[in-house]
């Protein structure tokens, strides 16, 4: 079988720019640290999700120095938290989100950023990232959930370090007297 | 000319052919008529143009457009242009006619009966509907007769599958030395991906969304379905682009006034698609919870090899269509592209159709790419690829086609070239404008397949132009591609209207320069590479399943557990592979 | 098979019977030219009625094509690292764990 030289040119150019692509995302894999959304965040029964220890009450808990968890509940149509009122983190801390759904699949997108992930129900999708400076973030949904898809939507505030320790004595103090 | 005329044209030769492919053809084009007009109305509504429905109802029209436009008119034109192909490679007709009515009859069943579960959406009280757009992911529920609509399309095309098979074996008993005719091995190959893939829609279909829709189980596992449909749905992407290819291989080099450069390459090509199209659907779901990295990972891989054989059809194409130049006299680096027919709509709109891919060939490449992939999944950017794709590398070359291929089954001449070159045209800039600022307004965040282009939280911001522009883009877009789409159907309407012609097209096909002599017959093995394409599947996707129906709460998702033998089965496979795998990952990564 | 031919479309058309399938070439119809077909224009597929030389396997080099692809070529490269390092990772909040 003859192939044209110009055509075996191509067909190697072609193998060495598959093999760059290749290449480059095993480097932002490897070198530039990127996180694939995967099994690691285990499952949940989504028909139970309100008396799940996190889920049941989802939000932001402190895990360590500058290092949280945050459960989020995606149902149709908002983020709990996030829709009726912000989700509120530091700056400058570690953020591992933990995103479920509860009826249908969503999405999860922090707009603007590389954040993003499916909600799925019965799976946690567990991924981590790092926040800067004080300020705002919209999120949305971003996989077709039903009819009123378009309105489900929210904001996380990026917080001061201080005014965020206050907010969340706050948050915990009311959790305790609830209990 | 000489040898083309009176009584070789294709109808004559073959009238039952031509019935079924004009059938065929039909509902293709009433699809891409209501398809293209919920389009329309899509574009115009989620950038707040122009609104005549409900936000609520845009999800209707999203559905229908996506099951109209990707699976009916796609689907039903590949059958009309495989059924052509067949009988005008092999020479011979279809076995038995009745049982080519029979696929047609039952996809078309199918097809209103998914149709009227859609449209039903829009009618208040009705309490049927089926809004759960082209990808139908479970827990969203559609209406049974959705599924089962689905379910009978997809039997359908497996019969029309069969009808061609059977063809081609009658021909082997009288043919038994012979190489496969080049566009019957395209069809065969083509099939053969198929039957492979939908086995997994049909499992989706079949065993967990009809029984749900109709309360026989209580519930699904959502990964799974989703997992299930994904198996299917990058194969069905190469479904609509093979016979798309198969023009651009053996029609495109003729309506350029050349021959194709090389057979043997376009078999290889055809068979690396049977291999690689279908263990990548996990690139569907690079952010899904759920799935190891390492299965991504390798998804990943096999889709950028999946990119070699469209990187060789860039070049056997284009240097067909370069003999076709030089042989009306081009000469020169690039001047010969000057040499073209380029008055001629059929060429014309492939060539356009071709240079789009070209486009949409290096959006999917960013769509590929795993990590980066977090930058764009399920932004309008992913809209804005496929448009360019199936949207146009395959929807406009099937309507340039249909310049020549139409006259051919109703022995009419088009009704006007100079309207077809318009529409081509047209179709063009108005997916240059719609596809280029979805593109950017999916690097904006803005996310596809809702209905408002406005957040109360915050604002979408791009660097370069405005939103506005954006939005205006992609109406303006939108408006001429479907004014082009009424152009079409008129010009093929006027077409089949017209009085019959001795010489209704040009429809000789040259020989191609490079043979299929000189080319290895394992080549024509078609078992061969069949067991191949399902021995690369189960590796691709045995863990995986095993995984999600093991982790993700068994078969049918939190209602029932999975029987205690399957699940000590799976254990053991699951916890030695992964364990092994995971060793491997960790050395790669 | 570089057959030189002045007369246009009638090389193709010779190539034709000699290849086309075993459908009889009709010696008194239509001539051996498009002349007496409809206008050309009218037509499609007729692209050969304009080939003014017959260029076979062995006269052909797809130097053309060649340019075409190395600039598509280049063009996917630069695209590809502006994507990837500047749009990709250039943006804050990325996932990395
Ligand atoms: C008149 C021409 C067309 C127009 C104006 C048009 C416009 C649109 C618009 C505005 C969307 C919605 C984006 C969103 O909200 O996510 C869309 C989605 C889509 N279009 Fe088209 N389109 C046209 C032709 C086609 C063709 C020819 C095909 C395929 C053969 C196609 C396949 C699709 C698919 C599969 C979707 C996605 C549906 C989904 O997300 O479920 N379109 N189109
Ligand atoms: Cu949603
Ligand atoms: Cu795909």
């Amino acid at each position: 079988m003859e192939i044209h030289a110009y055509e075996k040119l191509w067909l190697a150019l072609a193998l060495v720019l598959i093999v760059g692509f290749i290449g480059t995302i095993t480097y932002g894999a490897a070198g530039a640290g990127i996180d694939m959304i995967d099994d690691k965040g285990g499952t949940v029964d989504p028909a139970t999700l309100d008396q799940h220890p996190k889920f049941g009450d989802p939000g932001i808990e402190r895990n360590g120095e500058n290092s949280y968890d945050v459960y989020v509940v995606a149902r149709q149509f908002v983020f709990e938290p996030g829709t009726t009122e912000p989700l509120r983190v530091p700056a400058g801390s570690t953020v591992t989100f933990h995103v479920t759904a509860a009826d249908v699949i969503h999405g999860f997108e922090v707009v603007g950023t590389n954040a993003n992930t499916m909600a799925i129900p019965g799976q946690v999708a567990e991924f981590t990232v790092e926040f800067g400076e004080p300020g705002e973030y919209g999120m949305l949904c971003n996989e077709y959930c039903g009819s009123g898809h378009h309105v489900m939507e929210g904001k996380i505030v990026v917080m001061e370090q201080e005014a965020f320790d206050s907010w969340y004595e706050q948050q915990q103090a009311q959790g305790e007297a609830e209990n | 000319m000489a040898t083309e005329s009176g009584g070789s044209e294709f109808v004559d030769t073959f009238p039952d052919e031509a019935a079924i492919i004009k059938a065929s053809f039909l509902i293709a084009f009433v699809s891409l008529g209501i398809g293209a007009f919920f389009g329309l109305i899509q574009a115009l509504h989620r950038t707040n143009v122009l609104r005549v429905i409900d936000s609520a109802d845009y999800y209707t029209l999203l559905t229908g457009h996506g099951v109209l436009l990707a699976i009916v008119f796609t689907i039903f034109f590949l059958c009309g242009v495989f059924h052509w192909a067949v009988a005008r490679s092999l020479d011979r007709p279809a076995e038995s006619a009745l049982f080519s009515w029979a696929w047609v009859g039952l996809m078309t069943t199918g097809t209103v009966l998914a149709t009227v579960a859609i449209l039903g959406g829009l009618v208040p009280n009705l309490g049927m509907s089926a809004d759960v757009l082209f990808t139908f992911y479970a827990p969203l529920q559609a209406h049974p007769i959705f599924y089962i609509g689905l379910a009978m399309f997809i039997v359908g095309t497996w019969l029309a599958g069969a009808d061609w098979f059977l063809s081609y074996r009658a021909w082997r008993q009288d043919h038994p030395d012979e190489r496969i005719p080049l566009q019957t091995f395209m069809v065969l190959t083509t099939m053969i991906m198929w039957y492979i893939s939908t086995l997994g829609v049909a499992v989706s279909v079949v065993f967990f969304l009809i029984p749900w829709s109709l309360g026989l189980i209580e519930s699904v596992n959502p990964l799974l379905t989703r997992t299930l449909f994904w198996y299917f749905g990058h194969p069905i992407v190469y479904f609509w682009l093979m016979p798309a290819y198969l023009l651009w291989y053996t029609v495109l080099p003729k309506l350029a006034g050349g021959r194709l450069f090389s057979d043997p390459l376009a078999r290889v090509v055809f068979l690396l698609f049977l291999l690689l199209s279908t263990p990548v659907g996990i690139h569907h779901q690079y952010l899904d919870p759920g799935i190891a990295e390492g299965f991504k990972f390798i998804a990943m891989t096999n889709t950028m090899f999946l990119l070699l054989p469209s990187l060789l059809t860039a070049f056997t194409v284009v240097a067909s269509v370069e003999h076709g130049a030089r042989q009306r006299g081009g000469e020169g680096y690039l001047r010969w592209l000057g040499a073209l027919p380029w008055r001629d709509p059929a060429f014309t709109g492939m060539a356009l159709a071709g240079a789009m891919f070209a486009a949409g060939g290096f959006s999917g490449m960013i769509n590929a790419g795993m990590n980066i992939n977090y930058l764009i999944h399920n932004t309008l950017w992913v809209p804005g690829h496929f448009h360019l794709t199936v949207g146009t590398a395959v929807a406009l070359t099937m309507m340039a086609g249909s310049y020549w291929l139409v006259p051919q089954v109703t022995g009419t001449k088009l009704y006007s070239r100079p309207i077809g070159l318009l529409q081509v045209i047209m179709w063009f800039v108005g997916m240059v404008f719609m596809s280029n600022a979805m593109h950017r307004a999916g690097l904006a965040g803005i996310p596809r397949r809702t209905a408002e282009p406005q957040y109360q939280n915050f604002e979408f911001l791009t660097p370069i132009g405005s939103i506005f522009e954006l939005r205006v883009q992609i109406a303006l877009g939108g408006t001429l591609l479907f004014l082009s789409v009424v152009l079409f159907l008129f010009n093929i309407l006027l077409t089949s209207l017209g009085e019959e012609s001795d010489r209704p097209v040009d429809s000789y096909l040259p020989e191609p320069l490079s043979g299929p002599e000189g080319s290895p017959r394992i080549l024509d093995n078609l078992a061969m590479w069949t067991g191949i394409a399902a021995v690369l599947v189960v590796l691709a996707y045995t863990l995986p399943l095993a995984g999600i129906i093991q982790n993700g709460g068994g078969l049918f998702g939190g209602g029932l557990p999975v029987p205690a033998t399957v699940s000590a089965g799976f254990d053991l496979v699951l916890t030695t592979v992964t364990s092994a795998f995971n060793t491997l990952w960790g050395v790669v990564a | 098979m570089a057959v030189d031919s002045t007369a246009e479309g009638a090389a193709s058309s010779a190539a034709r019977v000699s290849t086309d399938g075993g459908v009889p070439a009709n010696a008194d119809s239509q001539g051996d030219s498009g002349q007496a077909d409809p206008p050309v224009d009218s037509i499609v597929g007729t692209a050969d009625d304009g080939i003014v030389r017959e260029l076979g396997h062995d006269d052909f080099d797809p130097v053309g094509t060649l340019v075409l692809v190395l600039i598509y070529m280049a063009i996917l490269i630069g695209m590809w690292v502006f994507m990837y390092f500047v749009e990709f990772l250039g943006r804050g909040l990325t996932v990395v764990g």
